[in-house]
C-alpha cells in the first residue's frame, strides 16, 4: 500500500476510535459537532474549490433541511429517516432554485446574492409560526440506531463520521468524473468552457445543488444531534462562523473544512470557560492563521510537507519546454 | 464556391460609437486555408467573436455549414463543428493538460453532468493524449495547464480547438508571443492539418500567415478592404500603405 492510501485510512481508523478513547462529553460536544459542522463547511469548500463559488447561503440550506425534517418528525409524526430523505429532497430543490438565481453572477456579486438568500431563509424560519417561529422546533426524534445523543453520543458520532467520510470520498470521486472536471473547467475559464460546448449556468446551478445536498446532510445531522433546531442556528453570525471554519481549515482544500470545524469547536468549547472574550480570541486566531498561511491549517501542513521533501531530496529538475 | 462552410452577409457590429465590424460579406469554401489580416483595431477578433457566437451582430447574417446560425448559441455552433482559439490563451489552469483535452473531446459529445465513469471515457482519454502528442505536449499530459510556459499554453490552446475534430477551425493569432522555433513548428502543424478541415486564421506574423494561407482577406477599420491570394496581397499598394504607411504592427 502506498502512503497516499495509508494516511487517509489511518485517519479514519483513528477517528473511529474517538468514542472509545475520549469521554462522552468530548465525543458529543466536540467530535460529533466538529464532524457535522465540518460537513457544512465542506459544502462551502466544495463550491469554492471546485466551482469557484464562495457561497454564504450554505447555512440557509442547512436550515432548510433541518427545519423541514424537524417539522415532518414533530408535527407530522413521520419516521426520522423518511423525514430526513424528504427534507434533503426539498433542500436540493431549493439548491437548484438558489443556484439558478445566483449563478449568473460571479465574485462579490455572487457573494452578496447568496448572503441575501441566506438571510431571507433565516427570516422565513424566524417568522413563520408553522416552523416554530423564533422558538424553532424542539423534541426532534432521532432514528432508532442513534437513540438519545445526550446519554449515549457514540452512535450519533459514528453516523456523522460515516456521512462525513462518505461525503468526502464522493466529492473526491465525482471531482474526477465529467461533472466534476467540467465544474472545475467552468471555475477556471467559463468563456473557454462555453466555446467547448458546455452549458455554464446550468453546470454552475447543478454544482450549487450538489453543494446544497452536502449542507442539507449536515443540517439533518446537526438537528438530530441537538434534537432541536431554531433560527439562531442559521443566522448571519452562524453564516460567518461557517465561513471562518472553512477559511481557518483552508478554503480550497476539502479536508480543510473538517480541520477548521474541529479547531473552531475546540476553541468554542474550551476557551469559553477561560475567557469571556471568546469572539475576540477567535478573531485573533483567525487573523494569525491567515497572516501565517492564507491557505489555512491544511495549507500549513502542505507547506511543512513540501519543506521536508525539499530537505530530503533535491528539487526535481525543471523539464525542458517544447 | 457552391458549398461554403462559412458565409456572412452584411455583417456589422457596433460597440457604442465604434463600428468594429462594418458590412462585411465573406465566403469560405470547404477545405480552404484563409488568413484574415489587418492592423490592430481592424475588427478581426470581433469578426471571430461574431462567427463563434460570443458576440451578437448588430446587423447581418451568418451561415455555418449551410445553416443560418445568426441567433444560434455558442454551444450549438460548436456542435455543428466549429472550433476556435483565443488571442490570449484560455486554458483551464487548475486542470492537467490531459483533463483539459478530455473536456474538449467531451464538449461536443454530451454527458457533461455525468458523475459516474463510462466505458467511452477511456477512448476519450486516448484521444486527449493523441491530441496532446500532436500539438507537442505528449510528455506534459500530467502537468497543470496553469503551470505551462506561454508557448506550451498556446500549443494547448490549439489542442483544445482540435480535440473535438472540428470541421471549421478558427485560430486567433496562434503565433502570438511564440519563439522562432515555436513558430516554425506551428507552421508545420498547420500545414499538416487534414485537407477536409477548413482553417481561418488571424495572424500578424506574415511568415506564418502567408505560408499557411491560400487566400487572404484584408480588413481595415472594420470593413473588408481586399481579398486575394498571398501574392496579390504582397503586391497590393493599399496593403503596403496600411501596414507600412500607417501604424505598422506586428
Amino acid at each position: 500500500m502506498t502512503p497516499r492510501r495509508i494516511v487517509p485510512l489511518a485517519i479514519v481508523v483513528l477517528l473511529a476510535l474517538v468514542p472509545l478513547v475520549f469521554s462522552d462529553y468530548f465525543t458529543g460536544a466536540v467530535a460529533s459537532k466538529a464532524l457535522y459542522l465540518g460537513l457544512a463547511a465542506a459544502s462551502l469548500t466544495f463550491l469554492a474549490g471546485y466551482g469557484g463559488m464562495v457561497s454564504l447561503a450554505q447555512t440557509g440550506l442547512y436550515g432548510i433541511a433541518g427545519f423541514v425534517m424537524a417539522r415532518f418528525i414533530v408535527t407530522n409524526g413521520m419516521d426520522p429517516v423518511v423525514a430526513a430523505l424528504l427534507a434533503l429532497a426539498v433542500c436540493v430543490g431549493f439548491g437548484v432554485f438558489y443556484g439558478a438565481l445566483s449563478c449568473r453572477s460571479e465574485g462579490i456579486y455572487f457573494l452578496m446574492i447568496t448572503l441575501a438568500l441566506g438571510v431571507i431563509t433565516y427570516y422565513f424560519f424566524a417568522q413563520v409560526p408553522s416552523f416554530g417561529g423564533h422558538e424553532g422546533i424542539n423534541g426532534v426524534r432521532t432514528p432508532g440506531w442513534i437513540g438519545d445523543p445526550i446519554s449515549d453520543p457514540a452512535p450519533m458520532y459514528y453516523t456523522a463520521l460515516v456521512c462525513s467520510v462518505g461525503a468526502y470520498a464522493l466529492v473526491r470521486f465525482v471531482g474526477g468524473m465529467p461533472f466534476g472536471l467540467a465544474l472545475q473547467g467552468v471555475r477556471d475559464d467559463p468563456v473557454r468552457m462555453r466555446a467547448l460546448g458546455y452549458r455554464i449556468r446550468l453546470h454552475r446551478t447543478l454544482g450549487f445543488a450538489a453543494g446544497a445536498l452536502l449542507a442539507g446532510v449536515a443540517g439533518v445531522l446537526g438537528t438530530w444531534h441537538e434534537t432541536r433546531i431554531s433560527p439562531g442556528t442559521i443566522d448571519v453570525a452562524s453564516t460567518i462562523q461557517l465561513l471562518v471554519m472553512a477559511v481557518i481549515g483552508g478554503l480550497y482544500r476539502l479536508e480543510g473544512a473538517w480541520v477548521g470545524a474541529l479547531a473552531y469547536t475546540l476553541l468554542d468549547t474550551y476557551t469559553r470557560g477561560l475567557t469571556g472574550r471568546f469572539e475576540t480570541w477567535i478573531a485573533l486566531i483567525f487573523l494569525a492563521i491567515l497572516v501565517v498561511s492564507p491557505d489555512g491549517i491544511t495549507g500549513l501542513w502542505q507547506a511543512a510537507r513540501d519543506g521536508v521533501r525539499r530537505v530530503r531530496r533535491p528539487a526535481p529538475r525543471a523539464e525542458g519546454a517544447g | 464556391m457552391s458549398d461554403p462552410v462559412l458565409r456572412v452577409r452584411g455583417l456589422s457590429r457596433r460597440f457604442g460609437g465604434v463600428q468594429a465590424v462594418d458590412d462585411v460579406d465573406l465566403e469560405v469554401a470547404r477545405g480552404e486555408r484563409r488568413a484574415v489580416l489587418g492592423p490592430n483595431g481592424a475588427g478581426k477578433s470581433t469578426f471571430f467573436n461574431l462567427v463563434a457566437g460570443d458576440v451578437a451582430p448588430s446587423d447581418g447574417t451568418i451561415e455555418l455549414f449551410g445553416r443560418d446560425v445568426t441567433r444560434m448559441s455558442v454551444r450549438r455552433r460548436v456542435r455543428l463543428g466549429l472550433g476556435r482559439t483565443y488571442q490570449s490563451s484560455r486554458v483551464l489552469g487548475g486542470l492537467s493538460v490531459e483533463d483539459n483535452l478530455f473536456l474538449a473531446v467531451l464538449g461536443t459529445q454530451g454527458g457533461h453532468f455525468r458523475p459516474l465513469p463510462a466505458g467511452a471515457d477511456a477512448r476519450r482519454r486516448e484521444r486527449a493524449r493523441a491530441v496532446a502528442e500532436r500539438v507537442g505536449l505528449g510528455d506534459r499530459t500530467a502537468v497543470d495547464a496553469g503551470s505551462l510556459s506561454h508557448g506550451e499554453q498556446r500549443q494547448l490552446e490549439i489542442g483544445l480547438a482540435l480535440a473535438p475534430d472540428p470541421q471549421l477551425l478558427m485560430l486567433d493569432e496562434p503565433a502570438a508571443g511564440l519563439s522562432r522555433a515555436e513558430r516554425q513548428s506551428l507552421t508545420r502543424m498547420l500545414l499538416g492539418l487534414d485537407e477536409a478541415v477548413t482553417l481561418i486564421l488571424i495572424e500578424h506574423d506574415m511568415d506564418v500567415a502567408l505560408a499557411v494561407a491560400r487566400r487572404v482577406t484584408m480588413l481595415h477599420q472594420g470593413a473588408l478592404l481586399l481579398e486575394g491570394t498571398p501574392d496579390e496581397i504582397r503586391a497590393s499598394r493599399q496593403v503596403h500603405e496600411i501596414y507600412l504607411g500607417g501604424a505598422r504592427d506586428g
